[in-house]
């Protein structure tokens, strides 16, 4: 075991012990450890092998940076083995294994050899696609996996700050003393950040206080919510940021925002610099203070800033033997933790660096060379781990989602961040505050200005000017003839990559990346786009800062299918009626957003024809909530209706109905529906249920520009309808009523009444719709479910029956009644509908009016007509079968069905407008080709002369 | 149309609450309330604010707000001309009846009744986790310290339209929410999935109530 003894391992509980698999075979770790520690601890170095060269990777950031470390997860593909702690009975594997003899040929595949080598001959790919498919990839999905349940979480904040590390904790608690509400995201599942794994000073006691003492302050304070485990993968405009926690996608909306997200630390380039063993002294801090686990045996560390010697100490202290510390820099550099290290007499290599690692799977020697022109005498020190601490990075991707920008300075050999917008503050590492203190320093003061641009009023404190000194050196790249000298760990690529991309012309940092797929693998370049930068601006002459770096998008980290649909709200609107539908077995369909029954019963043509026949000879029940039902109110009323509408209604009488279509400024058709008058300033108009809110939109659109004295109140969820239809309606509803007279003198055809049945107050329309004598009767939502009910009772013996919509449809098309939207599409006009007596064009206006005018004097292009088929017994076409004349498309079926009362097959169709006579013959092509017979007939089809409706 | 009180059903009555024991709504449970058989109604036009001041309403000052009757009922404002009127939550209907005949009596200018406790369903989310609840399902920030007694939002509730308006419950912190009457369902089961984690419940309006009246000492 390559356990340490405290105070190392600040994360673990020794006290206990958790039991996982990893390719299969039993591992102990310890609770707090990561999968990569509790590894490591266990002496497993390898944690999987590269995506291209499949060579062996392991531990590089410890801190979730590469696509070295993905492993399969149970059934969970991609976890960052060196993030997710490990869990009692985790069952962990690789993602590859073997096929490292593809290494061997690497020469054979550079960048962009897929787009060069499979794309010719054309059936090429269908070949090699699945051969590919099968070696990339991180992971299994399995299909069948069952993520768990997901949700979302709205939180907001005077100011939101994100990162747990010095800066973050003194600016949260800064901002919390001004009275602001702060909440504190930390990626990790411990307040602290770099103060818990680093070593600010020599003593190495400094940071592990202050983290305790800050740490303890925040959790103090009431005004501050803290949210740990906690990535915020997204940054966007006006302070919203998208963090996932958990099974939980939060969306944060803050006042102002401050962002401590710290730096990373970046590796040099040499040959063999992904060796298992290779790691940023960073990763080698985090194992031995966070996880208590030594990291190697004999170790080298190459540095380029006085941080490197902080890690030398820790191994040292960890009981490492050090080989030697390279160090980048030529001269004597100062430095408090470098005068330690040689105070202890490390062995301390000046102006020397790593040229190349040594070894198979894992890191045997390392190489070093000089930095001076003459390179000087190789060196070759015997090591199992070598630690690089050669500069950083500021973790910039959500400040440059916000609009900042990072611009290289080659004051400090590397980028920082400029252009922060309004209400946005960076603190800390990530603006070059690099020691503890004055991250703290630097935390403390954007705290309040963060505070300030919330709203509150905070004592003026000055920033701390950034550090002079860089921890960077400019170029840690050392290329090799034989290669292996990687930028990118994620896609395997190399310098040599680099520079045949830029042979290739793809010469901008962009192009680049897309060609050699630089930084689009899982850890978006976090660790590859500054050497990549330098690599171009050198090969190309140019200053790095002119070469820029590629642009990180979000998200940052991991989001998965999950965090996005996870509680998918997707709203239903159920009638007032839907449990009395549910009780007595009713199929239900959508309809818009609404659920309406389709039929009563197990077997639909079953249940649909003895729904139409009761309605025939007994009485039915439609329950016709979702169609939407409008008050228009006051002096303008008549005005509005008379515009809106394409019909004339200012001389409808007071109790009476009319049909209304309504167009768009186009002239199409957009609804049907009843106009009723129930006083001379109040009109009540109906809409179509898939039409209705659209209807609604569009008056109050109209109201706008209109500005009529007039009130437009939504009656669609207010009202429940029940249209009782059949020739026993009359019988059924006049023993209910006392003050309705029902009878068709007292309320006729296409009249309206309110009035009471069975002591509920209705409105009472007369309509024709199903073709029988209707009642609609429009109720209150509330107590429509009680009405329903009485009258099925009321009904028993009447055989009165609920019929659904699907029996409502043949209905309606016995009496040739068209659906809009259904028989009609966005550029029907009422002409082509057969609707031209619906449209008053006598009246000065009305929306659609003018383009109705111009479209008149175009040629028809299609009549809407009724037909049969020419043989009653051929089988139905469907709904959208073509119409055709001599090979040529002149139409489409648009509603067909068998009426069994009449039986036999009727529909509608667009014709050519001289096929729209009664008794014409045309072809409909159906299935398979085959051509079928049809006939217009002018409809209705059923009682042509309304008798059964008066 | 007159309303006959007796054929009123709640658009939830066939989910009644599962739960009826008063001491479910102590401070630190989370309890949701079908309210949809209270009384509620609205008026609008632009002779309504001062016909409703008329009548003795305390108005609220301008849109979005909501102001407490002396009867113990909620009057919100909706827009400029638009108000919503909430009964007070003990058994009367404190001025709905009285409103809606004065209305159909007086016929006054520019005064449109709305049809309120058919239109939309009336719910009640109280507990110590009301405002951390509706987090899940509503961007608009609640939390009582921000959301306080008198503020008022007609917003997104689980994708549907919702108005938003704090309760004056005394020791409880809670909400209504009115949704339209056809999504209540809809919406009843999104809190109630919401609400899970919290722990808690449905709770009988009666049992609401009365626990209300005479609450469980803490």
């Amino acid at each position: 075991m390559n356990r340490l003894p405290e105070p190392f391992g600040c994360l673990i509980d020794r006290s206990r012990p958790v039991r996982f698999r990893f390719d299969g075979l039993a591992y102990t770790g310890l609770a707090g450890d990561s999968i990569a520690s509790a590894l490591a601890a266990n002496g497993v170095r390898v944690l999987s092998s590269s995506f291209k060269h499949r060579r062996p990777r392991g531990i590089y950031s410890a801190a979730g940076h590469e696509a070295g470390v993905l492993v399969q997860v149970n059934q969970e593909p991609s976890v960052a083995a060196d993030e997710r702690a490990i869990a009692e009975g985790m069952t962990v594997s690789r993602h590859h294994k073997g096929g490292r003899w593809i290494e061997r040929f690497d020469r054979f595949l550079p960048v962009g050899f897929y787009y060069r080598a499979f794309f010719r001959p054309a059936f090429g790919w269908r070949l090699w696609e699945p051969i590919i498919r099968r070696r990339v990839g991180h992971g299994r999905v399995d299909p069948g996996f069952a993520g768990g349940e997901h949700d979302k979480l709205h939180l907001h904040a005077d100011v939101a700050v994100v990162g747990g590390g010095p800066a973050g904790l003194a600016a949260a608690l800064a901002a919390a003393e001004t009275g602001a509400e702060v909440v504190l995201l930390h990626r990790r599942p411990r307040l602290g950040g770099g103060l818990l794994w680093g070593r600010p000073d020599a003593a190495g006691q400094h940071g592990g206080d202050l983290a305790a003492q800050l740490g303890a302050a925040v959790l103090a304070e009431p005004r501050i919510r803290i949210l740990t485990a906690a990535t915020v993968t997204g940054c966007f405009a006006d302070r919203w940021l998208s963090a996932v926690q958990g099974a939980r996608l939060i969306k944060l909306r803050a006042r102002a925002l401050v962002l401590a997200s710290g730096q990373r630390e970046q590796p040099a380039v040499f040959r063999n610099n992904d060796l298992p063993g290779v790691m940023l002294g960073s990763a080698a801090q985090r194992l031995i203070r966070l996880h208590g686990v030594k990291p190697g045996r004999r170790a080298v560390v190459a540095t380029a800033n006085d941080a490197g010697y902080g890690v030398a100490l820790d191994l040292e202290e960890a009981g490492v033997e050090l080989a030697g510390i390279l160090d980048l820099r030529p001269g004597h550099p100062p430095g408090d933790l470098r005068q330690a290290a040689a105070h202890r007499g490390l062995p301390i290599l000046q102006g020397r660096a790593p040229v190349a690692a040594e070894g198979r799977d894992a890191v045997q020697a390392v190489l070093h060379a000089g930095l001076d022109e003459a390179g000087g005498e190789r060196g070759r020190l015997a090591a199992d781990l070598l630690c690089l601490s050669v500069g950083g990075t500021p973790a910039a991707e959500l400040a440059v989602q916000a609009g900042a920008t990072l611009a290289y300075d080659p004051d400090v050999a590397g980028f920082r961040l400029t252009g922060l917008p309004e209400g946005v503050f960076a603190a800390g590492a990530v603006d070059r505050r690099f020691t503890a203190q004055a991250a703290e320093a630097d935390g403390k003061a954007a705290g309040r200005e963060a505070a300030r641009a919330a709203g509150f009023v905070p004592q003026p404190m000055h920033r701390p000017t950034a550090t002079a000194a860089t921890p960077n050196h400019p170029f840690p790249i050392f290329p090799h003839p034989e290669g292996k000298d990687y930028v990118d760990f994620d896609h395997d690529v190399t310098v040599a990559d680099v520079a045949n991309a830029l042979t290739d012309g793809f010469e901008h940092i962009e192009l680049l990346k897309r060609y050699t797929t630089l930084a689009m693998g899982p850890s978006q370049g976090r660790l590859s786009a500054l050497n990549a930068a330098r690599l171009l601006a050198r090969a190309r002459n140019l200053p790095v800062a002119a070469v820029g770096a590629p642009n990180p998008r979000p998200p940052f980290g991991e989001e998965c299918f999950g965090h996005l649909a996870g509680r998918g709200h997707h709203p239903v609107r159920r009638s007032a009626l839907h449990p009395a539908h549910q009780a007595r077995g009713a199929k239900f369909m959508p309809a818009g957003l609404w659920l309406r029954p389709a039929y009563y019963g197990s077997d639909a043509e079953v249940a649909v024809r003895a729904e139409v026949m009761a309605v025939h000879h007994d009485v039915g029940l439609i329950d016709v909530s979702t169609l939407g039902g409008f008050d228009i109110r006051g002096p303008d009323a008549p005005e509005f209706v008379e515009r809106f509408h394409t019909g004339s209604f200012r001389k409808l009488a007071p109790g009476r109905c009319r049909y209304g279509l309504v167009c768009d400024v186009a002239g199409s058709l957009i609804d049907d529906g009843m106009v009723c008058r129930l006083a001379p300033e109040h009109f009540y108009v109906t809409a179509t249920t898939g039409a209705a809110d659209g209807i609604y939109r569009s008056m109050l659109w109209w109201q706008a520009q209109w500005r009529l004295d007039v009130d437009i109140t939504n009656l669609t969820s207010a009202l429940a309808g029940i249209s009782v239809a059949g020739p026993k309606a009359r019988d059924l509803l006049a023993p209910l009523t006392r003050d309705l007279d029902v009878s068709a003198a007292g309320l006729p055809f296409v009249g309206i009444r309110e009035g009471h049945i069975a002591d509920i107050p209705v409105r009472a329309l007369r309509t024709g719709f199903v073709g029988e004598v209707a009642f609609e009767l429009h109720v209150p939502a509330g107590m429509a479910l009680a009405l329903w009910e009485m009258l099925l009772t009321a009904g028993e013996r009447l055989g009165v029956r609920p019929f659904g919509v699907e029996a409502q449809r043949i209905l309606r098309l016995q009496k040739g009644h068209i659906i809009i939207g259904q028989d009609t599409d966005a550029n029907t006009t009422p002409a082509e509908a057969g609707l031209a007596l619906a449209v008053a064009m006598a009246k000065p206006y009305f929306v659609g009016r003018r383009a109705l005018e111009i479209r008149a004097g175009q040629p028809l292009e299609r009549r809407l007509v009724g037909f049969t088929l020419a043989d009653p017994l051929a089988a139905p076409p469907s709904e959208c079968h073509l119409v055709v004349r001599q090979g040529d498309i002149v139409g489409r079926v648009t509603s067909v069905a068998h009426s069994p009362v009449l039986n036999q097959t009727i529909g509608l169709a667009y014709v050519a407008p001289d096929q729209a006579e009664p008794g014409i013959a045309f072809t409909i092509k159906v299935r398979a080709g085959r051509l079928l017979n049809a006939v217009v007939t002018k409809p209705p089809f059923y009682d042509p002369a309304g008798a059964r409706q008066a | 149309m007159n309303p006959s009180p007796q054929h009123r059903r709640s658009f939830l009555a066939h989910r009644q609450a599962v739960l009826t024991a008063p001491k479910a709504i102590a401070p630190d449970g989370l309890v949701l309330v079908d309210l949809s058989a209270r009384p509620r109604l609205g008026f609008k036009g632009r002779g309504t604010p001062a016909w409703l001041q008329g009548r003795g309403l305390a108005l609220p000052g301008r849109p979005n707000e909501a102001t407490p009757q002396a009867d113990g009922g909620l009057l919100l404002r909706l827009s400029e001309h638009e108000h919503l009127l909430l009964a007070p939550l003990s058994e009367t209907d404190g001025q709905c009846q009285a409103l809606a005949t004065a209305q159909a009596r007086e016929r006054p200018d520019h005064v449109y009744p709305l049809p309120r406790q058919d239109s939309h369903a009336w719910l009640l989310l109280a507990g110590a986790a009301a405002a951390d609840c509706l987090a899940k399902l509503c961007a608009v920030d609640l939390r009582a310290d921000r959301f306080g007694l008198g503020d008022m939002a007609q917003t997104l509730m689980a994708r549907v339209s919702v108005i938003v308006a704090r309760a004056d419950l005394a020791e409880h912190c809670g909400y209504h929410v009115l949704c339209d009457s056809a999504v209540a369902e809809y919406l009843w089961d999104c809190l109630l999935d919401a609400m899970a984690e919290f722990g808690g419940g449905p709770l009988d309006q009666a049992a609401f109530a009365s626990g209300l009246r005479n609450p469980e000492p803490p």
